[in-house]
């Protein structure tokens, strides 16, 4: 569970609820916009991960 | 979001009760709103969220500006941010924060968020005590 992607997933599930709760109103708005945020926080990290990947750190 | 019909209508609240409420809490702001979905959501993930950074052994920063560690006072303003949790922790000797740790910066993370976080549901609160949303 201390994984670098199973905590960054665990901080994007908190921080989409959060949002999500925050932007939306409707229950099921909620869910579609909270999942758009969850995925989108995953794929970015991937993406920015690989991105990362050949730098010389 | 405009809230829908049924939500706008509003008990008469002092939003500055509102507002500190919902700071000192998190979500209890909604709940005095009678949000009670959205009061229950933020108290059940802001509060996890924060205690989830205590549990990565991430640090409660210390109140205090000292002009050699600007950050650190930033972050106290952060951590501050999720209300009485950060005393609560501070109280029952948490939040120490063990610097060789391998999650102590996510545990840093997950805190300074948290506080972040509900700063922006105090907002919300203040907001919907207005009758804005």
């Amino acid at each position: 569970m201390t994984s670098h992607l199973g905590l960054m997933a665990l901080f994007s599930v908190f921080v989409s609820i959060v949002f999500a709760s925050l932007m939306r109103d409707e229950p099921r708005d909620q869910l579609w916009f909270g999942a758009k945020l969850f995925a989108g926080f995953i794929a970015a990290g991937v993406l920015i991960g690989w991105l990362l990947y050949p730098l010389p750190l | 979001m405009r809230a829908s019909a049924a939500d706008q209508v509003e008990p008469a609240t002092n939003k500055y009760l509102v507002a500190a409420i919902a700071w000192a809490i998190p979500g209890a702001g909604h709940l005095l709103l009678r949000r009670w979905q959205k009061g229950v959501t933020f108290l059940i993930a802001l509060t996890l969220m924060f205690a989830t950074g205590l549990w990565l052994e991430g640090r409660i920063f210390p109140l205090g500006f000292d002009l050699s560690q600007p950050l650190v006072g930033l972050a106290a303003i952060a951590d501050l941010g999720i209300g009485l949790p950060y005393f609560i922790a501070k109280f029952m000797g948490h939040g120490a924060g063990r610097v060789v740790a391998i999650t102590y910066e996510y545990g840093n993370a997950f805190a300074i968020v948290a506080g972040l976080l509900n700063m922006l549901v105090v907002l919300d609160a203040w907001d919907v005590a207005e009758g804005r949303k």
